[in-house]
């Protein structure tokens, strides 16, 4: 198995457990009818969830890259 | 509308965890299109979603008033006195109930509710990091505005037909003379004294 492969993994496991972390606490903050359910949404959830795309998004990154070397 | 929300977060929760536990199925093409729509479209929309749901909510009195330090100002509006400017306007609907504070109290410029939220996370920070200050002590920035009066008052028949409005209206349109600190209507949240006063109780 290619080291970039194995990397990707990592990648989209990191991604998935920070967006689904992410929505979890907006759920909570959805149903916790309190001013502080909107700084946990807007500075923890948001974060999270905020950050997990953009891990993914660079998992993209890794799989062009293989792709590219090969001349395809 | 949050219960619609949350059911697209679930949804998302579910088609994320897919790749949390198997992420080597993105190895096939229609899965590639799965995680992209799992781990980036569904997200983006329930960012956007949440946010417009929590923007809307911290607009309602019930928001406002969940705050402790703002429970004697939604007492207040229930005060049954007519020269209680803010009971008044509460009681009888002249602003809608559910959005008492907000009526009045919003920034009605361009990046007026960008600054309302400011406001909101500063007043956050003091009553959470810092000792927050007595209720009775609050005191709006630059005091209040007759641009928040005007916003909906200028315009009104009534308003403008009162010889004493219109005589001084240039006046209120600068600022130069407050609506509720010149002696007119200078009975506002008077917290102060809520133990003396009569409230109004509605039907349901």
């Amino acid at each position: 198995m290619k080291l970039s492969t194995i990397g990707i993994r990592r990648l989209l496991r990191a991604s998935s457990g920070l967006v689904i972390l992410g929505m979890l606490l907006e759920i909570v903050s959805l149903l916790w009818f309190h001013p502080l359910s909107f700084v946990l949404f807007a500075f923890v959830a948001a974060g999270l969830i905020g950050l997990g795309i953009l891990v993914y998004l660079v998992s993209l990154v890794f799989v062009a890259g293989p792709s590219e070397s090969t001349g395809r | 509308m949050v219960g619609i929300l949350i059911g697209q977060i679930a949804f998302s929760i579910v088609l994320a965890s897919i790749f949390l536990f198997r992420p080597s199925l993105t190895s096939a093409a229609g899965w590639k299109i799965v995680a992209f729509v799992g781990l980036c479209v569904l997200p983006g929309l329930c960012l956007i979603g949440g946010m417009n749901t929590h923007v809307q909510r911290s607009e309602t009195t019930r928001f406002c008033t969940s705050c402790h330090v703002m429970v004697p100002y939604g007492q207040s509006l229930y005060i049954d006195d007519a020269n209680h400017i803010p009971a008044q306007h509460f009681q009888n609907h002249r602003v809608p109930a559910d959005m008492a504070c907000y009526s009045c109290h919003a920034d009605y410029t361009i990046y007026g509710p960008l600054n309302d939220k400011l406001r909101g996370l500063k007043r956050i920070y003091l009553e959470y990091v810092t000792t927050p200050p007595a209720a009775a002590a609050i005191q709006i920035p630059g005091g209040f505005k007759n641009a928040q009066c005007l916003h909906c008052h200028a315009g009104a028949r009534s308003f403008e037909e009162n010889p004493v409005h219109s005589t001084m209206m240039s006046t209120l349109q600068s600022n130069e003379v407050s609506c509720l600190g010149s002696g007119c209507h200078d009975t506002a949240h008077d917290i102060a004294n809520l133990d003396h006063l009569k409230f109004w109780k509605p039907l349901q």
